[in-house]
């Protein structure tokens, strides 16, 4: 019959915890405020990023970036077709690899940026579709298989500039040469709170997506 | 002023918010340290439910890839509703905490 004995060591247990949920708490508003309201997301994706390096390839790939049900392109695969049709009309390649998975029911992203880029002027008969792969390391393995029967091995990758080193290093796993052509989706001047949280996220993805990678030893 | 402008209406609301709380509604001054303490430990509980509901869903997604054969795309498991979502899971688990902690000691006043 001692009821403190029991009730102080609870309190205690209670309180430890309190003070690592508090702990957490300050750890998530600090990193809220820092990512949000300091340059620190612009810096960081400067860091992450890949420069871009534009010369002459054999053929320009680019990645897939996602698409609705409906078969409307999301924002990242719009800007990384247009750059893909643009980097082809300024003559750096001949071959124009369009990725890009099938939405639930449809066309496939690649099928649709290919008809987009034949609408936009580039000959038919250089544009592929690449329906079939849905992750980044399903389009090096694709690509390898698609682009190693034409004889292409120096190729200018689209994608955005986080997202290039992963992907660079598993088309040169492949066997191919690559030149960065990263396309902006988010740019790393931004500075309202927003748009830094934005590219925050974007690069926390990434680097959830490397460390996945490195763990299944795809990198 | 775009940098700026967040940070001071915050400011300008939340002096508003304590002249109001503590003139107007006559709440304790000291009482607003604990309140902060306490929007921690909620934060607290909801980057733990935020961190598990990630990795379970990452878990799932893979297990299913594996089982079905399907492709289940992992950026599900990134869904910016989980946040919000997370928050009030933290929030019910914080007031079942309180609800359900002992009540304090009356030796003190003894």
């Amino acid at each position: 019959m001692n009821p403190p004995t029991i009730e102080v060591p609870q309190s205690r247990k209670h309180m430890g915890w309190t003070n690592v949920w508090r702990l957490l708490g300050f750890a998530g508003v600090a990193f809220f405020f820092i990512s949000a309201f300091t340059p620190v997301p612009n810096i960081l994706s400067r860091w992450l990023g890949s420069p871009s390096q534009l010369e002459p390839a054999q053929a320009i790939v680019v990645l897939g970036g996602g698409v609705s049900p409906d078969g409307v392109l999301s924002n990242s695969s719009l800007r990384r077709a247009i750059y893909g049709i643009l980097l082809h009309r300024k003559g750096l390649a001949s071959l124009l690899v369009f990725f890009g998975s099938a939405s639930d029911a449809g066309s496939s992203e690649a099928e649709i940026r290919a008809e987009m880029a034949r609408e936009l002027g580039v000959s038919p008969e250089v544009i592929l579709a690449a329906p079939d792969a849905r992750t980044t390391r399903e389009e090096a393995v694709f690509g390898e298989t698609l682009l190693r029967a034409r004889g292409v091995r120096r190729i200018l990758l689209v994608t955005n500039a986080v997202h290039m080193t992963r992907a660079q290093a598993l088309f040169e796993r492949a066997g191919f040469e690559v030149l960065a052509a990263p396309a902006h989706e988010v740019s790393s001047g931004v500075s309202n709170p927003e748009e830094r949280l934005r590219l925050m996220r974007r690069m926390l993805e990434e680097l959830v997506a490397r460390l996945y990678y490195r763990v299944a030893g795809y990198l | 002023m775009g940098q700026v402008f967040i940070p001071i209406l915050l400011g300008v609301t939340s002096v508003g918010a304590y002249l109001v709380g503590a003139k107007g509604l006559k709440l304790s001054g000291t009482a607003v340290q604990k309140a902060a303490s306490k929007m921690l430990e909620c934060l607290g509980l909801t980057f733990v439910f935020l961190g598990v509901n990630i990795t379970v869903g990452v878990i799932v997604i893979l297990a299913a890839r594996a089982m079905t054969g399907a492709f289940v795309s992992l950026y599900l498991a990134g869904d910016e509703s989980l946040l919000v979502l997370s928050l009030i899971q933290g929030l019910v688990f914080q007031g079942w905490r309180d609800l359900s902690a002992p009540p304090p000691s009356n030796r003190s006043r003894q």
